[in-house]
């Protein structure tokens, strides 16, 4: 790791002032920056603690949705009662990732900020080119092991995958960054690679994460996170769903679907065309899997990944069949 | 010129004072700087659970934590977890008891990360422990022993 | 809230030979007490870092280390360029070539991830920003990144691993019922979690290594061999190891690097190998693949097995990761051919990994057996019973003890496995596929020459004292135990130093060949520390025992006395008090009697004393029998082992308590092989890119289910003097391909390359 000077921020105002300096960098749980300091891939000259200030890590639930400030701790809203309860994929993405120790340092802010897991990205010695490290150097991914890479929103110049899990969970509930200055939908805020995979999230220097607003839905409140990976514990995702669900009053006809998928794609990735597909119908097992299999338009493989594309949309039809036979409308 | 800044830390109930670099993790600062070994480093990545130690009494990650970012906390180490008496807590009479360890270089993490599932309500079942103590890695695989000393513990508790 | 009663901790009995003991180290453990290597506090540390290779092969042109030597706190940065003057040392089996230098950081790149340079700064966290510094120029060479890469060839036979009777090839073509199937396992690493690494000092040519050891004695060797001092100038000491499973039985070049630099810097020195780095720093498994032919008739006989295995090896040196290991031993057959290869590719030289050879080997036969099972529509259980091993026919020699058998039926009992249904995919739960599997493993028992001293002090307290290590198989426990019984003293009057390349000699712990080994030594100093007491005892003239006409005495309780209980009996002691003795100390090994100093050096520090499964008149190994029960999803293909029940004969066991943990860990670690673990090749440039705990997958808690263990042995005192047989090799062996068996049961589909990835079953 690069030595760095420390600075404790007192206030948010302090914090970004501080972040508009080149070389300067936030730090809230550390479980990202301080580990990708360590393997060289950040650099920062300033790291600016936020997490001695204080009013950014409240929880609040009303009827109107939640409002998480971007200092509450992933653990903390993962066993937040009222969280669990009109949310329950949001706090079900946060009890399935990471550990219990990373959930207690990490930030919600931080947790949107978190970079990808792409072995190439996180070993700049062996694999000087990256295109997210040093733009225009290349993809090293590409051609390389690409198990665990995206097979949707990919580009040329990136296909590495977007680890988040609560992220999903937000995209598909229409969630808000808050930025203090300006609020950014959740599937605005981050970006697909493009020709600029260095440019992840529309923030810009200076810009603080102040919090995350989540509108109440009756498909939040009928929700479920599924994540599928190798290990039963303590892995990131290799394929995962948000889905949420409201019937019609009868009882039957779906009148509001979600869907997001996490571990296939380069951002949190909403599958509208999922949605389009039964919102106004009846569920059956047969109509949910061919939905389902529209999560995968446009993917593409890159050999080792491929098993994603078959994969996801399985994911995607036992969330959704979950959740149908949950609320009872479907056997 | 590495820079380096005064801190104070509040550690097992006591005061340290050391001049470290501001990168110098809360691991390191332990280990290193302080004589603190028994928080052991397995990654140094956030990858195993073996720096596992508890700020403000939850279980954290040291080896991703800046020892500058706990000053004003409270910071709880393996080598404070015994009584003054030096009676064991009873998380670590039971791992003694269940063979809850092979090589013990994983232990202190599996204990301090054990007494903080406890506290936190996530003893409730095997299931459950399993999945709140699949945090720390054990390489030895004393894993069915590490349940059942947090099983045991959990019921004294 | 449960209010438990208090815990009985057990009886006197637990602290015998065969009792239940609790860990003896256990407190320093659970309190953080116990001192690992990089733990020692050591005055004016500096810290070194190495920096390795990103290239497979090729040749370093030069190294800029100039802003690396102008960094804060940037003491020193070994490069190719520097001539470290050491000398190669001898191998594991005695053999030294003459004058040949050791180079530990080589200009010639062998593989990606080697040790080309190293940078010594005051602090690790200076010295690990000096090294990102600096700045290599490589001239590259072709590669062959792995046993897939089209490059790699056939690679060599080794005819040493070869084996043959009967006429294999025409037996398997007579056959009337026949199976051939390719099986492979892929790189594994051993990922202990205690990274590896040293502390380092010198004291004029006095060299003092802390570093974590599976053998202190071999260690020390190679470091005064290499620095061209006197053997007894060099002390390792490696009291607590945070798990080894094979990878810290060697010095490695990292070592060689930190003991330089702490004499040139006339500091000591402390190397931190980062968990990256521990990932190309020394071998785990090497790759492998086989194809196995079973013949057979239609009611199951085997007629003949014709193996072909190859191995990955380093393009600088051999190790093969025998594949045709267990395939001779574990069934009765009359016609058998097996050969296997290694084929050098661009990797750090491969090493031995928990079950080496027997491992990979087991996977193969214990498949291919089952394979056959289906093919013939046969229990799998009632294959394995009728083609059972009545001697080895591999070495023609009759079993010392072998209850496979009983491993098999009394394994199958405990798991119920009479209530199995054949057919693939027959058993469900919803979505889940659940399937049952069979394996049977096995270790060979190893023996080597060792050594211990007892001393009992005045106080009464009974040291045992050997440079043999405990990294978590119970060596302290097991060595109390022992004195404890032979000197009828609870265990917590007992002491144990271990981990001490100064104190008597011992074997590796590995290839499970340590309690075994130490424990005959232990037992027969103890003994003869007795029998001088007695003799003592018997004739002193301040004995108050002297008069009590016994020609011995017996040892129970805490007290010396006249057998049966009569007559006066004191403590220790009270008897050592009595003889005026402050101490009395007795050394014995295990060597021939007459044995020359030489002799002793080589034993202990060199493998070319170890005997051998078949060396004697018997052919000798621990068994054992997995049975595994996997839940399969069956539209996301993963497995979840929910149920593992497996039995083994390894002899007496010294304490069971300890054993049934070992077992365990042998599981789960086979657990890990069966679904998680692989290491993943760049072909491109041959680099391990899961090189961390993240990416290169471990079981976690919740990968594990309740896992039964069965002791079906009895004690084998050809084995071992106390009876035992190996315990930690074993345990691991045949867990991958019992779960590949269940896999398949549940499935209908088999994997025949490891590890079982949820992508091979959707």
């Amino acid at each position: 790791m690069r030595d760095f000077s420390y600075l404790r921020a007192t206030s948010a105002d302090e914090a970004r002032q501080a972040a508009l300096q080149a070389g300067a960098a936030l730090l809230a749980g550390g479980t990202t920056l301080l580990d990708l300091a360590k393997c060289g891939v950040v650099e920062p000259e300033t790291v600016i603690d936020i997490t001695h200030l204080s009013g950014l890590g409240g929880i609040t639930v009303d009827e109107s949705g939640a409002t998480i400030g971007a200092l509450a701790r992933m653990g903390d809203v993962a066993d937040h009662r009222d969280i669990r309860a009109a949310f329950p994929a949001v706090a079900e993405s946060l009890s399935l990732a990471a550990s219990a120790q990373l959930r207690n340092m990490a930030t919600i802010g931080g947790n949107l900020l978190q970079r990808t897991r792409c072995p190439y990205f996180r070993d700049p010695g062996a694999f000087p080119a990256c295109n997210k490290r040093n733009p225009g150097s290349g993809c090293s991914a590409i051609g390389g092991v690409t198990r665990n890479h995206a097979v949707l929103g990919t580009s040329d110049a990136c296909i590495a995958s977007n680890p988040g899990d609560l992220a999903v969970a937000l995209v598909a509930f229409d969630a808000v960054v808050d930025l203090g200055t300006r609020k950014v939908a959740v599937d605005d805020f981050f970006l697909t690679p493009g020709d600029t995979p260095d440019r992840e999230t529309v923030l810009q220097r200076g810009e603080m994460i102040v919090g995350i607003g989540i509108p109440a839905s009756a498909a939040a409140r009928h929700s479920t996170y599924l994540k599928v990976r190798d290990r039963q514990s303590y892995e990131f995702a290799a394929a995962s769903a948000a889905v949420g669900i409201e019937f019609e009053s009868d009882g039957r006809t779906v009148r509001d679907i979600r869907v997001a998928l996490g571990g296939v794609a380069t951002k949190p990735w909403r599958a509208r065309a999922v949605e389009q597909a039964l919102t106004g119908k009846i569920l059956d097992a047969e109509s949910v899997e061919k939905a389902s299999r529209l999560a995968m338009e446009g993917a593409v493989s890159h050999g080792g990944n491929r098993y994603k594309i078959e994969l996801a949309p399985r994911v995607v039809t036992r969330a959704i069949l979950k959740m149908a036979q949950n609320i009872g409308v479907f056997a | 010129m590495t820079r380096t800044i005064h801190l104070s830390l509040d550690i097992n109930g006591r005061r340290h004072e050391l001049d470290v670099e501001p990168r110098v993790t809360l691991l390191d600062a332990l280990r290193e700087h302080l004589s603190l070994t028994g928080t052991k480093k397995g990654c140094d990545q956030g990858q195993c659970g073996a720096c596992t130690c508890h700020v403000d009494g939850k279980r954290v990650l040291s080896c991703l934590t800046l020892a500058a970012q706990v000053e004003g906390r409270q910071v709880t180490t393996i080598e404070g977890l015994a009584a003054e008496s030096g009676d064991l807590h009873p998380v670590q009479a039971a791992f003694i008891e269940n063979d809850a360890f092979q090589c013990g270089y994983c232990t202190p993490g599996q204990i301090m990360s054990a007494v903080a599932c406890i506290r936190e309500g996530h003893a409730g079942s095997d299931e459950e422990i399993r999945e709140y103590m699949s945090g720390n890695l054990c390489r030895c695989g004393a894993y069915n022993s590490i349940v059942a000393a947090v099983r045991e513990a959990a019921e004294i508790a | 809230m449960t209010i438990m009663e208090p815990r009985k901790h057990g009886d006197a009995s637990d602290g015998m030979v065969g009792g239940r003991q609790t860990r003896f180290e256990g407190q320093l453990k659970v309190t953080g007490a116990a001192t690992y290597a990089l733990e020692y506090p050591v005055d004016g540390l500096a810290h070194a870092v190495l920096v390795q290779s990103t290239i497979p092969a090729g040749r370093v042109v030069s190294i800029d280390a100039s802003k690396a030597l102008a960094a804060p706190g940037v003491l020193m940065v070994l490069t190719p360029d520097d001539d470290l003057g050491l000398t190669v040392a001898t191998d594991w089996y005695g053999n030294r070539p003459e004058n040949q230098p050791y180079i530990p950081l080589p200009r010639e790149v062998r593989f990606n991830g080697e040790a080309i340079a190293a940078v010594v700064a005051e602090s690790r966290e200076q010295a690990d920003e000096a090294a990102r510094l600096i700045r290599v120029s490589y001239e590259e060479a072709p590669h062959v990144a792995s046993l897939d890469d089209p490059k790699a060839g056939e690679g060599m036979v080794m005819d040493n691993l070869s084996s043959a009777w009967g006429d294999a090839e025409a037996a398997f073509a007579a056959a009337p019922v026949q199976i051939e199937a390719e099986y492979s396992t892929p790189r594994e690493y051993h990922t202990a979690m205690e990274p590896h690494g040293l502390t380092v000092k010198w004291d004029g040519d006095q060299l003092t290594v802390w570093e974590p050891s599976q053998w202190s004695h071999g260690m020390a060797r190679t470091y005064a061999e290499w620095f061209g001092i006197p053997y007894e100038n060099v002390r390792l000491i490696s009291p607590f190891i945070g798990g080894g499973f094979g990878s810290k039985g060697a010095v490695l070049a990292y070592g060689a690097v930190a003991a330089f630099a702490a004499r040139k810097l006339g500091r000591p020195v402390r190397l931190a190998v980062t968990r990256p780095q521990n990932f190309t720093s020394y071998g785990g498994r090497a790759a492998t693949r086989q194809t196995i032919k079973l013949g057979a008739t239609e009611d199951g006989v085997l007629q003949a097995i014709v193996h072909r295995g190859a191995s990955e090896t380093s393009t600088y040196a051999v190790w093969p990761e025998q594949t045709g290991a267990a395939t001779p031993i574990l069934y009765k057959v009359e016609n058998f051919s097996s050969q296997h290869r290694v084929v050098p590719v661009n990797t750090v030289t491969p090493g031995a990994l928990r079950g080496p050879g027997k491992n990979p080997s087991a996977y193969g036969i214990e498949s291919a057996i089952e394979e056959l099972a289906y093919k013939l529509g046969m229990d799998p259980l009632e294959i394995r019973l009728k083609n059972y091993a009545d001697r080895d026919y591999q070495s023609g020699k009759p079993w010392s003890t072998r209850r496979l058998r009983e491993a098999l039926t009394e394994g199958a009992e405990a798991f119920g496995w009479s209530k199995r249904s054949h057919a693939p995919r027959s058993m469900r739960d919803g979505k889940t596929l659940i399937g049952w599997g069979i394996s049977c493993g096995t270790f060979p028992v190893i023996q080597a020459p060792s050594e211990a001293m007892i001393r009992i002090l005045g106080n009464g307290r009974v040291e045992v004292v050997s440079g043999a290590i405990d990294m978590g198989q119970g060596t302290y426990t097991i060595l109390a135990q022992t004195a404890a019984e032979v000197f009828g003293v609870p265990v917590s009057q007992v002491d144990v130093k271990l981990g001490d390349s100064r104190l008597p000699g011992s074997a590796i712990a590995g290839g499970s060949m340590l309690a075994g080994s130490i424990l005959g030594a232990v037992h027969k100093a103890a003994t003869a520390a007795r029998d001088e007491l007695i003799g003592l005892a018997l004739s002193d003239a301040n004995s108050p025992l002297r008069d009590t006409g016994a020609n011995t005495l017996a040892f129970s309780d805490g007290r010396i006395g006249v057998q049966r209980g009569e007559g006066p009996s004191l403590t220790l002691p009270e008897l050592m008090a009595a003889l005026g003795r402050d101490e009395l100390e007795t050394r014995r090994n295990t060597l021939p009697d007459g044995a020359t100093a030489q002799e002793h050096h080589q034993a202990w520090t060199t493998m070319a004393k170890v005997q051998g499964p078949t060396m004697g008149e018997y052919s000798m190994h621990s068994w054992c029998a997995h049975f595994a029960e996997v839940r399969v999803d069956e539209d996301f293909g993963t497995v979840r082992v929910s149920r593992m029940v497996s039995a083994f004969d390894c002899g007496r066991l010294y304490n069971p308590r300890l054993v049934e943990s070992q077992w365990r860990g042998g599981i789960i670690m086979g657990i890990g092989q069966a679904l998680l673990e692989e290491g993943l090749v760049d072909q491109r440039n041959a680099r391990t890119i899961n090189n961390n705990v993240g990416d290169y997958l471990v079981p976690t808690n919740s990968d594990i289910p309740d896992i039964q263990v069965i002791s079906v042995g009895v004690p084998d005192y050809n084995a071992s003097a106390l009876g035992g047989k190996g315990v930690g090799e074993v345990g691991i062996v045949g867990v991958a391909p019992a779960i590949a068996n269940a896999v398949f049961h549940a499935t209908g589909k088999r994997v025949r390359d490891l590890p079982i990835t949820l992508e091979k079953l959707i």
